[in-house]
Parts: C-alpha cells; structure tokens; sequence
C-alpha cells in the first residue's frame, strides 16, 4: 500500500504535475453505483480514491456532499458494507485508497476494529477531520500504524504557527491542507492566502501536501504547482454527477490530466 | 484525552472534537473569557443588562394554588418566562453578546430549535449593536413562526437549514460551517451547555445567575436551601443555570425532565437517558446521544421544539453518571395537560418546554413530604407556542380564526 501511493508520488513528482484524489462517497447514490463512479474515476485517471464513509452530522462539509451523505445513509450505507465496497477496490484500480470519515463512526464500531477494517480495504491512509491529535487522535494513529495504516491531519490557514507545528510534527503519511476555512465545495479562483498557508505547512514539514476545498478547474490545479503534491477535488464531482452524470465526470477528470 | 485537554472535560464527557480549522477560534474565545469573566467592567456592564434590560431578578412565586394539586406546601415556581424575551435564553446571549463586543466582533451566528435562544440572540445583538445571524431548522421554523417574525423585526437574518433532520442538530451544524467561513469577525452564540470547549462552561456560568437568584428568593420566604429542583432538559442550560450553585449541597434533589414525545421507541422521544441512548462523539463533543447503531445521530420528536436534540450538556452526562442528578421524562400528552393545568391554576402559561417540568411535578402528586421545599424552573413562557397548543385545545375556533384570517388578507390584496 505505501509502495503504491509512493511509486505513485514519484512519478507524478518527476512528470511536474500533481496527484488527482478524487472523492465520492459510500452508497451514494446507491451501493453498486458508487462501486461504478470509483472504478470509473480510476479509468478517467484519477491517481488516488478518496472514499467518505457516510455519517449524518458531517462538520466539515459543505452542501453537495452533505446530501450524498444522506441519501447514501437513506440508502442503507453502513461502514460495513462501505468496507466491503472498497475490498479490493485498491488492487483492482491501481489507485492508493484513503478513507474519509468523523470520529463517531469509528467510535461506535470501536478503534481496533475501525482500524483494523481500514487495512483490509486496502486503505493508506485515514482522513477523520474531527479528531484532533489531543482528543484521542494520537492513540488512533498508533493504532492504524500497527496496522500500516496513516491517520492523515487535516490543517487549515487559520492554525496558530504553535499549533500547526504540533500537529506536523506528529504527521505521517501526507498532509491534508484545506486552502480556506470553513467547509467544502467548489468556487472560482484560489486566494493568495491559500498559497501562503501552502508555503507555511512546507516549513514545517517534508511531507507530501494535498490541497483541497474549492478546487474546480485546471487553472486552480495548476497555480497549486510546485505547492501541493496532491489537489483534491470532492464537492465539484458531486455536483457534476447529480447535474450531468458519469461520463460528463470522466470527462472532466480527463481533461485535468491532459 | 490527555493533560493539556483535561479542563475540557467532565469526567469521560466534554471535549473539542472538532476539525482543526475551529481551533483558532475556540482557542481565542476560551482565552476571552477566562480574561473578561471576572473582569470588573465586563460583570458591571452584563449586571446592568441583566438588570435593566433583561429584567432580573425573575421572581420566584409560592405557587399555592398549584401546590394544593401534589399535595405540597411549599412549590416555587421560578419565572424565567419573565425575562425579557420571554425565556432565560436571555441570560447567556447577553452574556456571549457582550464577551463577542468586547473581543471587538461585529457579528453574531447563532443557532435556535424552539427560537427562544435565536430571539434572545436578536435581542442581545440589537441592543449592543451586533449584526445577527440565526441558523433554524425548516421543520423548526414552521412550527414557531412567532420567534421567526419577532427576529427578523429585531433585524436578524434567519436562515432556513435544510439538511438532515431540518430541527436543532442540524442547525447547530450549520450555524458551526457558517462561523468557520467568517472567524474574522464574527462569535458563535451558542445557546445551551454543550458543544465544544469551551461553551459548555460558558453557557453554565451565564446561567447560574438562576440558581444564585434562587437561592436569595427561598432565603427571603425562609428557607434556607430548596430539597427539590425540577427542570425539563433539551441541552440543559436551564437545568444547569437552576442546579449549578446548589450542586455541591447533596441535600438537594436535582431532577432534570426529557421529552418523553409519543412513545418509548427510538425516534418518538428525545429520551437520552432512558435507554436508548449512548456515549457518542458528535457536534464538537462527547456525551450522550441518540443514535443508530453505526453512529448516526437519530431523529428526536417531541411536542417542543427546544427539547427534540439528540445529544445532551456533558456535565449533565457526568452529573447523570454519578448519581447527582437524576432523570425522569414527561410525554408530548403529559406536557400539555401539565401547560394546562399551571394556566388555570395559577395564571401562568408555560413554554411547552417547562410544562415537561410541571408534568414531572404533577407526576410526583402524593409521593412527597407535604413539607418538601420544591422549585420547578418555569424556563419561559408559552405564548410562542399557540400554533401547537391553539390547534390542541381549541381545534374548530383556531381552525375558523385562521381561514378568516386568510380570507381577510385575500380580500385586501
């Protein structure tokens, strides 16, 4: 798995382009067809599969992929049968897995378990955005490392310089920076902020850097070169697949890679 | 939870469970108000609103007629309805408004389930001069049209959530998203003793002045200290602002009263402590919260729109767990005949809210010392509630009142 996201990194890293995570989420709009909308995510060219295991209360997300949440809950998505979506799901795309959760899913289901589960789905690494390092999130990602498995932080450009190095300084795998505050979803342009808070993180840290909040185009991707190893995009896909359905979704994810 | 996070926390319960983009901000506001909290203009200028504009202290009747129907001689009610705005919502967003001037923010989010706490949020912003902001369920908003109005006269924008449930969870989401996107220059009001750290100490102590006025009142009528303490349970906030002072007296029985809805089964009830409630992790906190068994937050009913959240004050989960507060619940039927029965017996029409307090009371009829020294916090006052309880117990005249209405305006345009 780490080999994966590593070979991966390399390559991208030699070609001057970033990696494309792209998100969907568990059940949404239904089990089998989420199964689709990954696989053919991967086949469009996405370098990396984010998948967001659904909760009801998700707080740092923005309106698109809140209603995926709930129309994959009213579905009947569990975590476990969103585990059993991504079995495999890694070695059959070629694409690093990251899962995506909150902090009571993994809660109720129980660490061990919930970490245990993130390494046979083949995860590298685990986004729980709401779980701070000093709120048990430290333990959590002992727990995850015994199983190979990164808890990835989530940072934001509000974060003090003290508090920002804490957080690095205990980061593994690659680092999650939000390119502004508040939640999820598409919109134009990126602020000059976004890139100086890119820049702030690299003095930190040696880690890879994902960027994402608000990404939606091919100019955003590339005003992030040489700042973000990874660009995200999550709401902006959600939209394009309700609005204009799976192919118009390829489409887009082939015309970033061109 | 380690050391650094330890004053987060009330026994296993509390916490700041929130992505780091929060951080900044809690971090600025836990540090503000540990500065103003004592600071002397600060308590002389929140003294002076409480006095002047909030109308404090609330009195706090000897409810005789009412004592005569359980069979005690000595029932306080304590008349937070009263309070300007008419809820003891009040008494924080007064408290929050002026911390937020004082930390030299422009504006105020806030959330509201019943729109008692979007009211007062309104209220307290008007007068100090704060653009307000106020995040209600759409479900919410229906059902509460009053407090709707009466906020945007103050000059409040309320915006209708439409995720989820559309009730008070999702509103106190939205309202937490919305707060992220504007750090800069705005405070989140939050209206009850829960959410991350550090609002459920804030809210606590905002409220307290209940109890403290309390505990003055009895002296007055000569009773030293209340045995028993009634308070209905949405967030807690009211139960807390009650129990708070007398907590470390354990002569004095603490009761707090859920939403015992239309039945025992998940999603009838907003029932935390009876059962089907367990230790979650939601909404910046951990406590107890009606969930399903993979960790969803479950939908709540009850006939009150402040009382139907999912999760609970973590003190309260703490003080629940050892055995200092205990819990009882009254159902939507129970409530209303208790709205009932304290209107005509002593004139006073509660928020159906505090009649699950009053339906907790009558319950007790006959169980206890006729002596028992009781207060049952009458949290506010039932006038926001005339959509639910017009169509309840006068179904043809309201029906009527309101299709002539409507005929009216339809003439007039």
């Amino acid at each position: 798995m780490n080999d994966l996201f590593l070979d991966k990194l390399q390559a991208a890293r030699l070609k001057e382009r970033p990696l494309l995570m792209t998100h969907f989420v568990a059940g949404y709009p239904a089990m089998a067809e989420s199964r689709v909308l990954a696989e053919a995510l991967a086949a469009a060219g996405a370098d990396i599969l984010e998948c967001q295991l659904p909760f009801s209360d998700p707080l740092a997300d923005g309106p698109s992929i809140m209603q995926a949440n709930q129309q994959a809950l009213d579905n009947g998505s569990t975590p476990k049968s969103g585990f059993a979506l991504l079995d495999g799901l890694s070695a059959r795309t070629g694409c690093p897995l990251i899962i995506m959760s909150y902090v009571n899913i993994a809660y109720r289901m129980g660490w061990e378990k919930f970490a245990l589960a993130c390494k046979k789905a083949g995860a590298y690494g685990l986004l729980m955005p709401d779980l701070p390092l000093d709120e048990g999130g430290a333990e959590f990602q002992d727990l995850l490392a015994a199983q190979g498995v990164h808890l990835l932080p989530v940072v934001s450009p509000g974060m003090e310089d003290e508090r920002l190095a804490l957080v690095l300084r205990k980061a593994r795998g690659f680092i999650y920076a939000t390119l502004r505050s508040g939640v999820t979803g598409a919109r134009s342009g990126l602020e000059s902020s976004s890139l100086d808070f890119l820049r702030r993180i690299h003095q930190h840290s040696t880690l890879p850097v994902a960027a994402g909040f608000g990404i939606s185009d091919k100019v955003q991707i590339d005003s992030l070169q040489g700042l973000a190893d990874i660009v995200v995009i999550g709401s902006h896909l959600l939209d394009l697949y309700r609005t204009s359905g799976l192919t118009a979704v390829q489409r887009f994810v082939r015309s970033l890679q061109s | 939870m380690n050391r650094a996070t330890q004053a987060f926390y009330y026994g296993p319960y509390g916490g700041r469970f929130v992505p780091e983009m929060f951080g900044p901000a809690l971090r600025e506001l836990d540090a503000a108000w540990r500065k103003y909290r004592k600071d002397p203009v600060f308590r002389k200028d929140l003294n002076n609103l409480l006095h002047n504009y909030a109308g404090r202290p609330t009195p706090l009747l000897k409810a005789d007629r009412f004592a005569e129907l359980i069979g005690c001689n000595n029932v306080f009610l304590k008349l937070e309805g009263l309070a300007h705005t008419g809820a003891h919502k009040i008494n924080n967003a007064l408290g929050q408004a002026l911390l937020a001037k004082m930390m030299g923010k422009t504006r105020i989010v806030a959330e509201t389930g019943a729109g008692q706490h979007g009211v007062a949020s309104a209220a307290a912003a008007a007068r100090l001069g704060l653009h307000c902001t106020v995040f209600m369920g759409e479900v919410d908003m229906r059902r509460q049209y009053p407090n709707v109005y009466n906020m945007r006269r103050m000059g409040a924008e309320v915006i209708a959530v439409q995720e989820g449930s559309r009730t008070l969870k999702d509103a106190v989401s939205a309202a937490l998203k919305y707060w992220a996107g504007n750090l800069q220059d705005t405070h989140y009001l939050l209206g009850s003793a829960l959410g991350p750290h550090p609002y459920p100490r804030i809210v606590r102590e905002l409220q307290s002045v209940i109890g403290r006025e309390v505990r003055r009142q009895l002296g007055v009528y000569g009773f030293s200290a209340p045995q028993l303490l009634l308070a209905c349970v949405g967030g807690g906030s009211n139960a807390l602002g009650l129990f708070s002072p007398f907590l470390p007296d354990p002569d004095v029985r603490c009761v707090g009263v859920e939403a015992g809805g239309s039945g025992p089964e998940q999603g009838r009830n907003a029932i935390r402590f009876g059962g089907n409630g367990r230790t979650g992790i939601a909404q910046g906190f951990k406590s107890v919260f009606l969930q399903d068994q993979y960790g969803n937050l479950a939908a709540t009913h009850s006939v009150s729109a402040g009382l139907d959240y999912a999760g609970v004050s973590p003190e309260l989960a703490w003080l629940k767990e050892r055995g200092r507060v205990q819990f009882c619940s009254a159902d939507d039927r129970s409530a209303l005949a208790a709205y009932d029965t304290l209107s005509r017996s002593e004139g006073i029409i509660p928020a159906l809210e505090s009649s699950h307090a009053v339906a907790a009371a009558l319950a007790m009829a006959g169980t206890l010392h006729p002596d028992t020294v009781m207060v049952i916090n009458i949290s506010g006052r039932g006038d926001k509630d005339i959509f639910i309880t017009a169509p309840h117990f006068e179904e043809k005249a309201w029906k009527d009142y309101l299709l002539s209405e409507a005929a009216r305006e339809g003439r007039n345009e």
